[in-house]
This record gives C-alpha cells, structure tokens and sequence, in this order.
C-alpha cells in the first residue's frame, strides 16, 4: 500500500504539472497564432514534399515561400512531377518554364565486366575507394558499385544490380540529385523522363585502349552516329552524346552498337 | 557570497561555455552570423532566466513539500520544454526572420545542457530566490558574451586563408579553446 501510494503520488504530481503546462501551451498557441498563407499552403501541398533539398532550399516549405515571393522558379525543383508544376505555374500567375519530367541514369554498365586495379578490402563505400588511387576499376570513370548512391538515395531508386554497377529505377526515381551529388566518379545525370535510351558509358578513350580493360565500354567507333535516320547522335570525344528533342525511338542504335553500350531506357 | 559577486563569477570566472563547457551545441551551431548568435544568446538568456523561476518554484513549493526531490530532473525537463515552446511560439509571431534564422537551433535549446545545468546548480548550491535568479540571468549573459565573440572570431577566420584540413569546425575548436584558455585568466577574480 505504501509502495503503491509512493509510486502514484510522483507520478500524480508530474502528470498534474504536465497537464498544466500542456494547457497553458494550448492557450498561448491560440493567442499568439499566426495567419499562414493559404496560398503557401496550396504550393506546398502542390510540391512533391520529400525535402530533398534538391532546389538548394532547406525544404518544401521554404522553396514554396520562395516561390511565392518570387525568388525561385518552378523548374528548379526536380522532384515534382510535370502536371503539379503546371497547376503551381497556374495558381503563382506565371507561365514559362517549367522544366522536363527527368529521372536520373548511370552512364556506366562495366561492373563486373570492368577490371579492377585493386581489390578493395576495406570500410565504407564507393566515396572511400576512390580516395585510394583514384577507385578500384582499371576505368577512371568506372562504377565501382560500392554502394554510395544506393546510401543516399531517400526513394531506394538506385541500387547496385547482379552485374557490379548502379542502376536506376525509373519508377521511383524523383530526380531530386542526392545520388548525383554524391557518386565520385560524377557518372549520374540527369535525361527526360521519356528518353526512349540513354548510353551506358563515360569512357573518353578510343578503341583498344577501353576493350583492354572494359568489354562493355564505349570504343568511339561511331557507327551509331552514322547509323541514326533522325540524325540524333552525335560522337563527342569518342562518346555518343543523345540530342533527346530528335530521337524518336527507333532503337537501330542499341541494335547495331558492338559493344551494347547504348540501352533502352 | 553577494549577489554582484555571483554576477560576475557566473559571467566571467565560471563561464557556462568556456569554463563549465556546457551549451556548446548552440555555441558552436549560431555563431556563424554575428546577428543569428546576438539573437540567439538572448533566447538562452531568456529561457534561462524564465525556467530558473520556475524550476526554483516547483522544486521549493512542490517538490520539497511532498518529499520528491529525487523527480527533479524530470520536472526540470518539462518546464523547460513547455517554456522553450511558448517562447518559439512568441519569436514565430513577433520576428519570423529571426526565427527562421535560428531554425532548428531553437528548439535545441530544450535539450541544451545549459539550462538545465544552470538550473541543477542554483539548487545544489542552495541558493534563495533573488540568487537564482541573479546567477541564471548572469549564467545567460555569460553565454551571450561567448556566442557574440565567437561570431566575431569566425567571420575573421572566414576572410583569411585556412589550411584545407583545418577549415570548418577544427579551425572553430581551436578558436574557442583558446577563448577558454583566456577566461580562465578570471579565475578566482571575484569570490
């Protein structure tokens, strides 16, 4: 009885000053309540609100303030999709840019088909392998498939498939950037959404430079730029570079590259 | 001791940050700006100042009475989140650029070690009403004093070269640590 009386009186006593304390909070909110823009509220719900922090703002909500004052444009956030960044551009009164649909894509399917220089026994990810001789492929530019992008991205978009190299999910790729600002070898960028392909390689080098230490390297040998009837290839630096407002999707390229390099999307 | 001399041993000799190395959180977070740290050391200042009234209160007039001392650290804890929320709540109406500016580092206040320290120690020392309140309020001050010359230093540092691996935070520590070493110059200088 004593022990039970010792217990309830503290706890008595603590929930009677939280209750009056929570009270008085309750009260003060009312009083000191602020209008909040109905309009900032409605971008806000408009926006795809994971707080990326893509835009380069600290979240959904200051990049919606932002965009009510003026300060930011609707293109600038990758996240949300097309159709909610009209209906944004329709309630601030703007019209004008909007940006594409994008999603994020790996330029590199070496993985275990690449070499490695070293074979890495050691903490952390791709970010740590690469301060050790430049990374553990033969490639300069090679995915490492160590698992940095998959660590950063907030969707599970991207993750490291069977054959050693990071892939992206289309379907649950936002474009927000974490994975892009954050791969060392700088090998995600972003395309439209509707890309019908993309290349899968960032290797400059030529010919039997990239086949000595990659087979499913890009060797320059241009055939897709002489190949494509909407003339939508272009080789710069022995890489295909996709001007996406001329490809229609015929697909001759990934048919008739020799090293598979070019892949539908 | 007089209340002067708590003032000014709270404020220089026994500094909450430099000599009793509480509140470095908010010490090392907002003192980027010189303006985000003058606010924010007032905030402190006023949270301390507040909650010593209360937490002194509670403890004297309900805890003592019914004999649980022991539940102080929780009671201390709730007052001190209740008071940080109704201030929030006041600077969120009265100044939204502060209050943007300061950002998650308000709330942080709750959990600082600072004000629950100062609190803690007015009750250890067995201080009456008029001393808590001193020492809090001087406490606060303290902190103020720190935070603004903290800022200061790092917008200098800010403006010179820094060797790579020292830029940031390291360089900051160093900063601070050779503040501490020099209030500790006022030790022993008003007791």
């Amino acid at each position: 009885m004593e022990i039970i009386k010792a217990m309830l009186l503290p706890a008595g006593i603590m929930l009677g000053i939280a209750l009056i304390f929570g009270i008085l909070l309750v009260i003060l909110s009312q009083v000191f309540s602020i209008e909040k823009d109905s309009k900032t509220e409605e971008v806000e719900k408009l926006l795809a609100g994971s707080n990326c922090g893509g835009c380069g703002r600290a979240g959904c909500a200051s990049f919606a303030e932002a965009l009510i004052k003026g300060e930011a444009e609707v293109s600038e956030c990758n996240s949300t999709s097309k159709k909610n960044k009209e209906q944004i551009s329709l309630l601030l009164g703007k019209s004008g840019n909007i940006g594409e649909d994008t999603v994020a894509v790996v330029h590199c399917n070496g993985g275990n088909f690449a070499l490695d220089k070293f074979e890495y026994q050691g903490y952390g990810d791709c970010k740590s392998a690469q301060i050790i001789a430049g990374g553990t492929k033969e490639c300069p530019v090679g995915c490492m498939g160590l698992n940095t992008c998959s660590k950063y991205c907030p969707y599970y978009a991207i993750e490291v498939n069977q054959d050693g190299y990071a892939e992206v999910n289309k379907d649950l790729c936002t474009s927000c950037g974490a994975c892009m600002s954050n791969c060392p070898k700088s090998l995600i960028t972003r395309i439209p959404r509707s890309a019908p392909i993309y290349i899968a390689c960032s290797n400059n080098c030529k010919g039997k430079d990239v086949r000595s230490i990659c087979t499913h390297g890009c060797i320059g040998c241009g055939i897709c730029e002489r190949i494509c009837p909407e003339k939508a290839i272009k080789l710069v630096d022995n890489l295909p570079v996709v001007d996406y407002s001329k490809c229609v999707g015929c697909f001759l390229c990934v048919e008739k590259c020799p090293t598979k390099v070019i892949k539908k999307h | 001791m007089g209340v002067i001399s708590i003032i000014f041993t709270a404020m220089l000799a026994d500094n909450i940050v430099l000599s009793q190395f509480q509140g470095i959180c908010p010490f090392l977070g907002v003192s980027k700006k010189s303006d985000t740290a003058l606010g924010m050391g007032f905030a402190v200042m006023f949270v301390m100042a507040i909650s010593s009234i209360f937490t002194y209160m509670v403890y004297h007039y309900i805890l003592i009475p019914v004999g649980i001392e022991y539940m102080r650290t929780m009671a201390f804890i709730l007052i001190i989140a209740s008071l940080v929320q109704m201030i929030e709540m006041v600077i969120k109406k009265y100044s939204p650029t502060l209050y943007t500016s300061l950002g998650v580092y308000l709330p942080l206040i709750t959990t600082n070690c600072a004000v629950l320290g100062t609190a803690n120690s007015a009750i250890d020392i067995g201080y009456n009403l008029i001393n808590t309140f001193a020492l809090s309020i001087a406490t606060g001050v303290g902190f103020l004093i720190a935070i603004f010359i903290l800022s200061g230093l790092r917008d200098k540092i800010d403006k010179t070269d820094i060797p790579k691996c020292f830029k940031g935070f390291p360089i900051t520590l160093i900063a601070a640590s050779i503040m501490a070493l020099a209030f500790a110059g006022f030790s022993g200088m008003f007791s």
